[in-house]
């Protein structure tokens, strides 16, 4: 079996794992642990992704927000709790109904090219992503129904919505909506997806090079005094540059660090963790990614599927306990409601509340009607066979061998009676069938710091023949109005309420089956001291200096 | 032998302009079949292009089709598209914002830097394994053979990833993160080059024994040349002629390997360019590659047809 490997290794893997996590504070605010922070040096961080564009207005990678993190500032700073500090807004107010909010800002940051960061900077950046000759893929998506700003003196923005809109902060403490020089928008604004020099914003590091397929240089910005309220240093970094290294093979970013050759790597393999944790100049910090879970969305709009007792029976007939500990060693939590842990409205109380239980599961398909079995052991109703269809992305789009995973799945569901099919397409036609609605199930996380996340993949209105991402093709009224309401509010017990029975509702309806966190996995050389992540888990190097 | 009539001049004229017509078939054919071949991809191409995971809203891709011209009719977009090639312009790039010759212009470097220094070492090295070996049994011969097997089975990947593994991370001799510098050029060339040098020596050696089964090589032997001079001055030069069959070959395996190479050492150039403009479906640079790939070919062919002509006189009618 290909899940076998000896419990013994898996357990020292946990434990070397959690102690690796603990060693590294979640707080940023925390301070850095080794001692008094060292001017300059360099650190080499690689990464397994380069970004297609570097315009961080138009990109929709993660990648282009983890990397551009550490060049951009936002008007607000989320820690990883999920509360907001002030950052360029020294305060902000928002307007009852959620259509305005006002930013004080701070009046002595200025871009890296003299010119001073003011209202009209926010105007002028928010309305270019807002523009569509941008091709705004994301930033445009998180200023949702964005109506304009009003420049109300030089350090005073108000920013308007057509209709009520609370994930708004959020948005704004994301780098997508970071700020550009309004010079550069001006004298480079159709060149910025190049990266390079260009690149001109407030942030600790400068944009100074950038070699396509190679690596991405940022220097330290000595004038920066304008870090986020709660982070450790307030002042400039203390590194005097930060290399991106792209290296997209895993085995060569994890050699590449055991051997010293850079000091830190994203994306660090289950497999290779115990490499890292197993050596002394090395460790690991893993964070939750924030935002859905990866999750199986099953396909209520049509048969099978169409039954809450077969989606019932796949939810319990899958042992996904086993099948996340196995081929993660331990490393990413086994999730149990489509909201992440880290998110916040994280509904604990869905915690081992439907285990495992194939008994259970088998009695549910008896009493859907599929009742008599085939020659290949799959169950039948009036001679047709209980299939599943589960289209397979693409080779390049899978992500943390979320295909083997499926295998795993796959067995599980044959046990129980289920054929599952799972054809590998190209990306035309998978989009086709999933977001098509013709596919049963499709499988995806969301990474997101807010649990807005829950709008999109659970509204009626999120159809994705539509654009939405609501792979179960469900207009459920409650779940509609449940998460309409959560984002048209602040009211953090309203909001924590109305997101918890919705996570418990699509849990009821077996509409999803939650499989695991995804978690960003980052191996680091103990000498990088004060690195902190923010609300996505993505790490910022403003505070983190070199041992000597 | 045929008796020459027209000055040689003007037959080397017409023999250039045959050339240049026949590349620019073979640049057209190259065009049309990677634009119709990307066009047969199923679906919606701003929807291939933004993947699934995206929330981009209608009007932006309303947007991108129109700035790409993705709105029009498939012949009409080809039509369009060819009048700009004849210009010599192969279009902008969807997603990067820069012209796809700039594009490609930058990543060429590398990838020729590259692709040179694995033919030099492969070169040199096949030509040492097949005049060390040829026409001798022995426990070199078998070691050297077995071996040049083990190299041209090898998936590149692998073997890319070994070297490292011994050479960077447990040896630190080469450095994987070292940016330029003839140091960091040693492994990756490695890797491209040792699949190669298992066919040329396997090719040559063959060719290196016919000719020294030849008369010739007895003559030269009765004239007081020593086994070695037989070897390299006279058997080699037509052990080299097949070689040349090969170069089609050569170079499709170099541009392929360039593709892994440049991945695994995260090495920019041609081929990293290409899987990322293959991931993001950014078709006016995947169709710009094809184009310099099929001139790469072209070239090289021509060069080694000059090549043949200067090793074997047979073909200097």
């Amino acid at each position: 079996m290909i899940f076998s490997r000896p419990v013994a290794t898996a357990a020292v893997l946990v434990a070397a794992l959690l102690l690796g996590g603990c060693s590294s504070g979640d707080d940023p605010a925390a301070g850095p642990s080794g001692g008094t922070p060292v001017q300059g040096g360099e650190v080499v961080f690689a990464v397994d992704t380069e970004p297609v564009s570097f315009d961080v207005h138009v990109s929709q990678q993660d990648i282009t927000g983890t990397i551009l993190r550490n060049l951009f500032d936002s008007l607000v700073h989320q820690d990883g709790e999920g509360k907001f500090h002030p950052w360029l807004a020294e305060s902000w107010e928002v307007a009852d109904d959620l259509k305005s909010y006002t930013f004080k800002l701070r009046k002595d940051v200025k871009f890296t090219d003299g010119t001073p960061f003011d209202a009209e900077a926010v105007k002028v950046n928010f309305d270019r992503i807002a523009d569509p000759a941008t091709k705004s893929q994301l930033a445009a998506t998180l200023l949702g129904p964005y109506a304009g700003t009003e420049v109300v003196d030089a350090h005073t923005a108000k920013v308007t919505f057509k209709e009520s809109f609370a994930p708004f902060l959020q948005a704004a403490s994301t780098a997508y909506l970071g700020f550009y020089s309004p010079k550069t928008i001006k004298e480079n604004g159709d060149k910025l997806a190049a990266g390079g020099a260009t690149g001109v914003s407030t942030g600790p590091f400068v944009f100074s090079g950038y070699t396509k397929g190679q690596s991405a240089e940022f220097t330290k910005n000595p004038d920066y005094a304008w870090a986020p309220k709660d982070a450790a240093n307030s002042g400039a970094a203390y590194l005097d540059k930060l290399t991106i290294r792209f290296l997209p093979e895993a085995s060569v970013r994890v050699g590449s660090l055991t051997s010293g050759q850079i000091q830190v790597a994203a994306a660090v393999p289950p497999q290779d963790a115990q490499t890292i944790s197993g050596n002394a100049s090395l460790t690991l910090d893993a964070k939750d990614s924030p935002g859905s879970n990866f999750s199986l969305f099953l396909n209520t709009s049509k048969a099978p599927l169409n039954d809450e007792k077969v989606r019932k029976a796949i939810q319990i007939g899958i042992n996904i306990d086993a099948g996340v500990k196995n081929l993660y060693f331990g490393q990413y939590k086994r999730a149990w409601t489509l909201l992440s842990p880290s998110t916040a409205g994280y509904n604990k109380a869905l915690e081992n509340t439907w285990p495992y239980d194939e008994a259970a599961a088998n009695k549910l398909l008896d009493e859907a009607g599929w009742t008599s079995r085939d020659g290949e052991g799959y169950r039948t109703k009036d001679g047709k066979r209980l299939t599943v269809n589960w289209p397979l992305l693409p080779a390049q789009f899978v992500r943390d061998k979320r295909d083997i995973l499926g295998q795993g799945f796959q067995a599980d569901l044959k046990k129980i009676g289920i054929e599952a099919d799972r054809p590998q397409d190209d990306i035309g036609t998978y989009i086709a069938n999933v977001y098509g609605g013709k596919a049963d199930i499709a499988d995806y996380s969301w990474g997101r710091a807010e649990p807005d996340v829950l709008w999109l993949l659970l509204n009626g209105a999120s159809d994705p023949r539509k654009g939405g991402q609501n792979a179960t093709f469900l207009n459920d009224p409650q779940l509609t109005e449940w998460t309409n309401t959560g984002r048209s509010t602040l009211d953090e017990a309203v909001r924590n309420d109305v997101y918890g029975k919705a996570q418990q509702r699509a849990i009821d309806l077996a509409i999803v089956v939650p499989i695991y966190t995804p978690t960003a996995v980052t191996g680091r050389a103990k000498a990088v001291n004060g690195l902190a992540y923010d609300g996505n888990a993505w790490p910022v190097f403003q505070g983190a200096w070199l041992a000597k | 032998m045929k008796i020459n009539t027209r000055p040689a001049r003007h037959r080397a004229l017409r023999a250039v302009a045959a050339r240049a017509a026949g590349a620019v078939a073979v640049l057209w054919g190259a065009a049309t079949l990677a634009f119709f071949a990307l066009a047969l991809i199923p679906g919606d191409p701003v929807t291939i292009m933004l993947g699934p995971f995206t929330t981009a809203p209608q009007s932006i891709r309303d947007q991108i089709a129109a700035d790409n011209g993705l709105d029009k009719p498939l012949f009409e977009r080809y039509l369009a598209y060819l009048g700009r090639l004849a210009q010599g312009d192969m279009g902008e790039s969807y997603q990067l914002q820069k012209s796809v010759a700039a594009v490609i212009g930058e990543a060429l470097g590398p990838t020729v830097e590259l692709a040179l220094a694995a033919v030099v070492i492969a070169i040199v090295l096949a030509i040492v394994s097949a005049v060390l070996t040829a026409g001798r049994e022995g426990r070199l011969r078998g070691f050297v053979t077995s071996w040049e097997l083990v190299a041209v089975s090898l998936p590149p990947h692998w073997l890319g990833i070994l070297l490292l593994t011994a050479f960077s991370f447990q040896l630190p001799i080469f450095p994987v993160v070292g940016v330029g510098g003839p140091s960091a050029l040693v492994l990756p060339a490695l890797t491209l080059a040792l699949p190669i040098i298992g066919v040329l020596a396997q090719v040559l050696r063959e060719g290196l024994e016919a000719a020294l089964a030849q008369p010739f090589a007895v003559t030269a032997r009765a004239r007081g040349l020593s086994r070695r001079q037989v070897r390299v001055r006279h058997a080699l030069r037509h052990a080299a002629v097949p070689l040349a069959t090969l170069s089609g070959w050569l170079a499709g395996t170099l541009l392929g390997g360039a593709v892994i190479v440049e991945a695994v050492f995260g090495r920019p150039g041609l081929g990293a360019l290409a899987l990322q403009s293959a991931t993001n479906k950014d078709m006016p640079v995947l169709i710009g590659i094809v184009l310099v790939s099929a001139l790469t070919f072209v070239v090289i062919s021509a060069l080694i047809d000059a090549f043949q002509l200067l090793v074997d006189p047979r073909v200097r009618t």
